[in-house]
This record gives structure tokens, C-alpha cells and sequence, in this order.
């Protein structure tokens, strides 16, 4: 039994999936890059909004106009302009363009963090939130206004793209880029159109979503990140199937009202099943599916943030460089104890940014929900570690987060580039939401430093050298991923699946493999996170505070290298501890993540570079200046070889 | 040695199109067979449906005597079934050694809970293998290959030619008893493509069966042993190359 008032309850809700969705498509199809930031320019429109009218009092009109129609198109411009025509220009992976809008996605969480703080806001709506009873229905106006907006919105889209030059010209340039500039199509101004009318979709998500939640930073994008449900659903392509899907997600929301277990526990299920409709449907859309057709070719190759030297340096530059790294990691130990609390959380960060140096560094599998499984190993570990030797529990906590990674890791297998990226993301949003944001988990959960062998580690000192051994095991199943034959097997996943079937590498299992390993390291780092602590707190392992951050902490600092990643977890510790803010490395970061097309091989391959010039600049040079191609080979002849070759000249 | 590979009643329909409408081919042991044809006439899609990349709609895929129509392009790479690739697939940001070292060290065809067995070993920090021999194999195949000048280069940095070898080097470390070529003349220039037929014949004297698809009309009449011909899905004629040279139907599809 549907109920009409429901149903209308949920239009509006529905109608602003429905937006969302529309306006990721539009910039998808238009640019063939999926703005995973669409999220976060939701919510800089909606706080803009709110500024405009809520705190400078400009009328709503006047703020609307602000915001919809010059700062959301002329910032569409802007993104084309500096981030992605240069990114198109010299043929970027689409991993590339991927990672670029997880920059920009964290960089404007953090400027809003700064500029607004994480209160939360209540701004005015663009429409009046009244209510009419004709009858014996319920209509909230707005939502009706929401419906309308949607329905006018896309008309005029569709309008644009079916009967103008330029929806001819879009089209085109999604087809053949390359044809369509020969026939004499400016892709460029294609493109920017593409991402400026996405903007102004998300900018009117943001502003209408933001008036019947509640508006701040990190809750609003994620809202508007689980609406990747609708073009999801719609295979990338279909614009009335995203509409439809939105619309259907917001009746359906509400329909459940409509049935109340009597049962306590089992209405608390119900009742999140309801709250996260969209994450179930997220993750239920990516798997139900076999392929997510992409517009521009593969986005699995992430060899352009993970290059490899050929040669290893030499046993005593080695020594050097891990000498000096032993000594910064002791160096804490001499601090106060302030600073020390401060740097206790760097081991345990570093192990989760290992983790993601195991999964995406050595084998080229983008995965944005590792704090997922750290959460799940800080979450296990307390539970565990109430009746059993600590140290005990903390290998409960790294095997209970491995077997979700194991989990993780099938669907990864028939998955690549951004289908796997949002998998992955909705694996971890869906275990933030069901395991982490559900009390009856993480109530009354007790978080202690562990013991060993009947010696304490409560003492900030012990604790920091425990977390520095629980490191160095990470480092030493790193040294072993990367070494050898597994390590060339994994790389070899990364460069070219393809080409590692080919020779037999069995793809399946190492998928499986290195999630897993993955998520046991990065559960191992959770436990010790929650352990520095002293708590389990839900938001320290959000999908989005955490997960996509910490993902572009690894790429940034260099996705190959886990002492890069052990200096991305100093300098996120470093920034937060100089500011004083939580969330203030966002900023740095986000703007390192989106103009890394800049910076190949991310801080580590730059550092390294700049160290090498400064320890020998002349012999750089003349190496540089001297480059030859590369010598052809020359082929040795076997007698059978030298026998047909004189065959061949006699026939010829 | 020896290595035999049949397809046989091949059928592959995309949609309603037929692009492969069955076709039967076979390769023995110490011969070299070619496929040819005029654009779209499905070589490629039959390669596919060989290598495992494509599953065929119908039709049997045969390795050694053994039903591989089923199984995925990694099991069929265990099995000794070796590939190229037209769009190449070389791993680019290792060496050319690591790029022959990934096919030397996977050519172990255990039971797949003693690969696992040996990965986990290698993640505690016993690597199981025998590491030497993969070494001299890959040493093997780079002189063969005279890949020696550029061994230590990331093959990233390496010109299409150079790959190419680089690509059949890998699977020749792989020991294959099949080796399926795709298009392994493109890119490379007349002395490489001589070059490569010098080295096709060596192989296919230690025992090799190999198969390839190739427009390069030069180098498929003067290596291969037997040819197949398609057009529009289907054989037109097989035969040796004399025989196709003058056959009319052969003639008559590439020149139409």
C-alpha cells in the first residue's frame, strides 16, 4: 500500500537526487571526467548561500542569481581552465582527472572547514517551506518547488542538447574529441560549458538539499555523494534513468515510513536501512553491475602517481636515508608530553597510508574506503581486547578488517578505474553507516592501550615504541610485497592486467590477496589510532573525512613509496598540530591532489629529484644533457636463424 | 616439446553481427600458421576467442588435446598458451628483465592453493621459486632476442619496435608450447620486421606451435608454413602460402 502523502513528502528529496545525478552526467558526458568534487561544490554553493542571505541579509533572489547564474558558471570556467584543460591537453589518464576532482573535492572540505567551521547551519530555503492541506493530503510547497525546479532544469538541458549547435557540439566532442576539433568544434569551450552547467546543477542541489538538512561541511557533500547512486544506475548515460532513479529513491525512502517493526532491534535496522537508502542503493547499483561504461577509455592505471626507479640506489645512500628516517621516527620520544600525544598518532596514521600504498601504489588499485577497514579493526580491538591479551586482540582486530578487505577484494577483480574507486568508496560509506554511525556497535565501547606480557604500555613513551614496532612489522610485509617475484606480480597488475594474464599471473587471486593485506594493515593502524585516543570515535573513520583525505595524502606524497607515506602522515600531523585545526592539512593537500597533473610522481618524486640536484647538480646536468634514445637491439642469430635468413635472400 | 592448438567451429556474434561464423583453425608443433584477411574480415575476433580474451558463442577451443574453450586467459596462459599483443601490453614502468622475470616466474601450473601457498610464504619472507632458473631462462630469451643493450631500460621509455620483442620475449620466457601473435610486424621497420622472421623460424624450430595474425602480406608469406584466409567472417581458403598467393577467392577479397 502506497501512501499519496508520503509519496509526496518524498518528491522533494527525490527531485534533489535527481538533480545531482543529472548534473555529474552532464559533466561526465560533456568532459568525460566523473566530478567526484560534485559533492563538495554542492556544499561551497550552499554556504555561499547562506552567507549571502542569512548572514549579510541580501535578499534570496539576489543571493540566487549570485550564486547560480556568475559564481557557479564562472567557477565551472575557472575548474576547466586551470585543472583540466591542461590535464586533456597532454592526454591524462582518466585516473588522473580521478584523482584531480578527489583534490578538489578535499580542498574545498577544508576551505569550508576554515572558513565556516563544522557547526552545522540551518539556512533559509529558496522557496517558502509552506504547508497546504487540500483534503486530506499533506503538500509541503517546497517540495513541490524542488519538483519544479528539477522538471524545468532538465527541460531547458534537454532543450539545449537536442535543438541547439551546441547540444549537436557536446555531442560530438563525447563521441570523437579528436574528430569533432577537425571538423572544427572548440573542445575547449565544450568542455567548459560542460562544467560550468554541472556546477550550476550542484550548486542548486546544494542550496535546496542544504534547506531541508542541515548545512555542514562534511555531512551535506556526503549526501550529495550518495546520489552517485543515480548516474550509476543510469550506466553513466542515460539521463531520464538518473531522473527516474532519484525520484524512485525519494518515494521509496518515504514509503518505508510506513511500516514500523515492533521489534526494538529490529526497527533500529529498519530505521538505518531507511536514513541510508542511498548508500544501500549505491552499493547495491555497483555491484548488481557488470560494467560501467566509461567515456574515455580505462581509468585503471595509476602508473602515472607510482613510478619506479629502475635501479635500486646504492647499500650506502640506503643506510643513509634509513638511518636519518630511524632517527626522525625516535625523535619524538624527546618531546613533551604534548607534542608527543601529537606525534603518537603519526606510527599509527602511517600504517593506514602504508595500506594504501599496498593496494594502490604496488598494484594499481584505487581504493577509497581504507578507513572503513581501520575503523573495523579500532572498532574489533576494543571489543576483543575486553577479556584477552592485548596483543592478542590486536591480531583479532588486523584478521576481522582483512576478511572485509577479502570481501572487498572479489568485486575488485572484474572492477578497475573508477567503477573499482567507487566500489570501494561504497564499501567504506556502507560500513561507516551501518557498523560506525549504529550505536548498538559502538555504545559503550572502551578503547585501552594494550599490555604486553604484563608490562604496561600506558606510558606515552611505551605506547609510541610499540606503535613504532607495530610499524616496522608493516614495513617488513611491505619490503616483502614489493621484493621479488610477488612484487613484480603486483606491479605487473598495475601496468597491464592484460599483459599479466598473459604470461599467467593469476590476477584473481592477488587481487584478493592484496586487499586483504591491505585491510589488515590498515585495521592494524585503526586500532592503534583508537588506542592513541583513548576512544572509538565514528568520525575519525568517516568515508569522507577520512577515507578520500587520507587517499590523497598517499598520491600526493608519492603512491609508491611507504616512507613517503610515513612523511604524508608527519606532514598531516605536523599541519593539524601548527594550526590547531583537525582538519586545516586538507587545504595543502587538496590543492597538491588537484594540480598533481603538474607534479607527476607526486612530493616524493619532486623531493627526490630537487635532493638528488642539490647533492650532485653536475653530473645531473651533463646525464640530462647527454641523453641518447635508447640503442635498438641487435639480434644474435642462431644457426637455424642464420640458415632461414639465407634461405630467405636466396628466394628473394 | 610440443604444442598443438584447434579452434574449431568458432562462432562469435556481437549484436546481430556475425563476426566470426565458424571457422576452424589449427596449429602444430614446430610450424608457423598465419591468419589473413582485409579489415573487419574477424581475424581479430577469432584471435580473441584463441586467446581467451573473447569467449566464443560456439564452437571448441583445443590446448594439447585439452577443452580450454572455458577457461580464462590466465589458466590458458598456465596451460602454455603464449600471447602478443596489437595494442601493446608491456608493464612500463619495469625493466625489460622484470618485464621477462613476470613471465618466467609465473610459469608454475600448481594447484592454485599452492600458489597461494607461496605468495603468503613470500609475504612472511620466504619467497618459494627458484629464483636462478628464472634468471638464466630470462637471460636465455634476452640473448636470443639481443635485448642485451637495453636489459636495465624501463621499457616505458622504449620505442614500439623494441616492445614488440620485448612483449614475445616475456612470453617465450613463460616456456609456451602455443604462441599466438597479434599483429607482431606493426610498428616495426623492414630490418626489425626481417629480423623478427629470423627469430619466428628459430622458435618454431625448438618445437613452438605458433599462430599469427598479420597484415604485413611480406613477412606472412615468407615465414608462415600454412595460411588461413577470411573474409567476412569466414574462411575463404587455407593452404600454403603458394596456394593462397594464387587462390581466387584470396584474391578476390582483397582486392574487392
Amino acid at each position: 500500500m502506497l501512501s499519496l502523502n508520503y509519496a509526496l513528502a518524498g518528491l522533494g528529496l527525490g527531485a534533489i537526487a535527481a538533480l545531482s545525478g543529472v548534473g555529474l552526467l552532464v559533466t561526465y558526458r560533456a568532459t568525460g571526467v566523473f566530478n567526484v568534487a560534485h559533492g563538495a561544490i554542492a556544499m561551497m554553493a550552499a554556504y555561499l548561500f547562506w552567507q549571502f542571505t542569512d548572514q549579510w541579509g541580501l535578499p534570496v533572489w539576489l543571493s540566487a542569481l549570485l550564486v547560480l547564474l556568475l559564481i557557479a558558471p564562472a567557477f565551472g570556467v575557472l575548474l576547466e581552465r586551470v585543472i583540466f584543460r591542461p590535464l586533456q591537453r597532454r592526454h591524462a589518464r582518466p585516473a588522473e582527472s580521478l584523482v584531480a576532482t578527489i583534490g578538489l573535492l578535499v580542498l574545498l572540505l577544508g576551505v569550508a572547514f576554515v572558513v565556516w567551521g563544522a557547526q552545522p547551519r540551518s539556512p533559509s530555503g529558496l522557496f517558502p517551506g509552506r504547508v497546504l492541506h487540500p483534503g486530506s493530503l499533506t503538500v509541503h510547497l517546497d517540495a513541490l518547488a524542488d519538483l519544479a525546479v528539477v522538471v524545468v532544469g532538465t527541460a531547458l538541458l534537454a532543450l539545449v542538447l537536442r535543438r541547439t549547435s551546441l547540444g549537436t557540439q557536446i555531442r560530438a566532442v563525447v563521441d570523437r574529441r579528436d574528430l569533432a576539433e577537425l571538423a572544427g568544434v572548440d573542445a575547449d569551450r565544450v568542455a567548459a560549458i560542460g562544467w560550468s552547467i554541472g556546477c550550476v546543477f550542484a550548486a542548486l542541489t546544494g542550496i535546496l538539499l542544504a534547506a531541508q538538512l542541515s548545512l555542514q561541511p562534511f555531512n551535506l557533500t556526503l549526501v550529495v555523494l550518495e546520489t552517485f547512486a543515480m548516474p550509476v544506475i543510469a550506466g553513466l548515460t542515460n539521463i531520464p534513468i538518473a531522473i527516474g532513479a532519484g525520484i524512485a529513491l525519494g518515494i521509496g525512502q518515504s514509503q518505508m515510513n510506513l511500516w514500523t517493526p515492533n521489534d526494538s532491534q529490529l526497527a533500529s535496522i529498519w530505521g538505518a536501512l531507511q536514513s541510508n537508502l542511498p548508500v544501500v542503493l549505491l552499493l547495491l547499483a555497483l555491484l548488481a553491475r557488470q560494467r560501467l561504461a566509461e567515456a574515455r577509455g580505462d581509468a585503471g592505471i595509476t602508473t602515472t602517481f607510482a613510478r619506479r626507479r629502475a635501479a635500486e640506489p646504492s647499500i650506502r645512500r640506503m643506510t643513509l636515508q634509513y638511518t636519518l628516517a630511524a632517527i626522525a621516527m625516535f625523535l619524538p620520544l624527546t618531546f613533551g608530553a604534548v607534542h608527543l600525544r601529537e606525534a603518537q598518532e603519526i606510527p599509527a596514521l602511517a600504517l593506514i597510508f602504508v595500506s594504501i600504498v599496498a593496494v594502490t601504489g604496488y598494484s594499481g588499485q584505487i581504493s577509497l574506503g581504507q578507513a572503513g577497514y581501520a575503523g573495523l579493526g579500532a572498532l574489533f580491538f576494543a571489543k576483543v581486547s575486553a577479556g584477552t591479551p592485548q596483543l592478542f586482540a590486536l591480531l583479532v582486530a588486523a584478521i576481522a578488517a582483512g576478511l572485509v578487505g577479502f570481501l572487498t577484494g572479489y568485486p575488485a577483480i572484474r572492477r578497475r578505474g573508477l567503477f573499482l574507486a567507487l566500489t570501494t568508496f561504497a564499501v567504506g560509506a556502507f560500513v561507516s553507516r551501518f557498523v560506525f554511525a549504529q550505536p548498538y556497535f559502538t555504545s559503550n565501547v572502551d578503547v585501552h592501550r594494550p599490555s604486553l606480557f604484563g608490562l604496561s604500555l600506558e606510558g606515552d613513551r611505551a605506547f609510541y615504541l610499540f606503535e613504532l614496532a607495530m610499524l616496522a612489522i608493516g614495513f617488513l610485509v611491505m619490503y616483502n610485497l614489493r621484493a621479488g617475484a610477488l612484487g613484480r606480480s603486483l606491479v605487473a597488475i598495475r601496468d597491464s592486467e592484460e599483459g599479466a594474464r598473459s604470461v599467467g599471473v593469476d590476477v584473481r587471486v592477488l587481487k584478493v590477496l592484496i586487499f586483504t593485506v591491505s585491510a589488515m594493515l590498515a585495521g592494524l593502524g585503526g586500532a592503534l589510532l583508537a588506542q592513541q585516543a583513548g576512544s572509538f570515535d565514528a568520525t575519525t573513520f568517516d568515508p569522507l573525512e577520512a577515507s578520500l583525505p587520507w587517499f590523497a595524502v598517499v598520491i600526493v606524497f608519492g603512491a609508491d613509496s611507504a616512507v613517503a607515506a610515513v612523511i604524508g602522515a608527519s606532514f598531516v600531523v605536523f599541519i593539524n598540530g601548527v594550526t590547531g585545526q583537525d582538519n586545516a592539512y586538507l587545504i595543502p593537500i587538496g590543492l597538491m591532489a588537484a594540480f598533481l597533473g603538474r607534479l607527476p610522481g607526486g612530493a616524493a618524486e619532486a623531493a627526490r629529484r630537487t635532493f638528488e640536484w642539490v647533492l650532485t647538480p653536475t653530473p645531473l646536468m651533463r646525464h640530462y644533457a647527454k641523453r641518447k634514445p635508447p640503442p635498438r637491439p641487435t639480434i644474435a642469430l642462431s644457426p637455424a636463424g642464420r640458415a632461414a635468413l639465407a634461405r630467405m635472400r636466396a628466394r628473394s | 616439446m610440443s604444442g598443438r592448438l584447434e579452434g574449431i567451429g568458432i562462432v562469435k556474434r556481437y549484436g546481430g553481427l556475425t563476426a566470426v561464423d565458424d571457422v576452424s583453425v589449427t596449429t602444430e608443433a614446430g610450424t608457423i600458421s598465419a591468419l589473413i584477411g582485409p579489415n573487419g574480415a574477424g581475424k581479430t575476433t577469432l584471435f580473441q576467442c584463441l586467446a581467451g580474451s573473447e569467449r566464443p558463442d560456439s564452437g571448441q577451443v583445443l590446448l594439447n588435446g585439452r577443452d580450454i574453450t572455458h577457461a580464462s586467459s590466465d589458466a590458458r596462459a598456465r596451460l602454455g598458451l603464449g600471447r602478443t599483443f596489437q595494442r601493446l601490453a608491456v608493464f612500463s614502468s619495469m625493466t625489460v628483465a622484470d618485464n621477462l622475470g613476470v613471465g618466467a616466474e609465473n610459469r608454475t601450473n600448481a594447484p592454485v592453493l599452492v600458489r597461494i601457498g607461496a605468495m603468503l610464504s613470500a609475504i612472511f619472507g620466504f619467497p618459494l621459486g627458484d629464483g636462478k632458473g628464472h634468471q638464466r631462462r630470462v637471460g636465455e630469451v634476452i640473448d636470443l632476442l639481443g635485448l642485451g643493450d637495453v636489459r636495465t631500460e624501463l621499457a616505458g621509455s622504449l620505442p614500439t619496435g623494441t616492445l614488440r620483442l620485448v612483449e614475445l620475449g616475456r612470453a617465450l620466457c613463460h616456456d609456451p608450447t602455443v604462441l599466438l601473435l597479434d599483429e607482431p610486424a606493426s610498428g616495426l621497420d623492414t630490418a626489425e620486421t626481417r629480423r623478427l622472421q629470423t627469430v619466428l623460424r628459430d622458435v618454431a624450430a625448438e618445437g613452438l606451435a605458433i599462430l599469427l595474425v598479420e597484415h604485413d602480406v611480406d613477412l606472412v608469406f615468407g615465414v608462415a608454413d600454412h595460411v588461413y584466409a577470411m573474409a567476412e567472417g569466414r574462411l575463404i581458403a587455407d593452404g600454403s602460402p603458394d596456394e593462397i598467393r594464387h587462390h581466387a577467392a584470396v584474391l578476390d577479397a582483397y582486392l574487392s
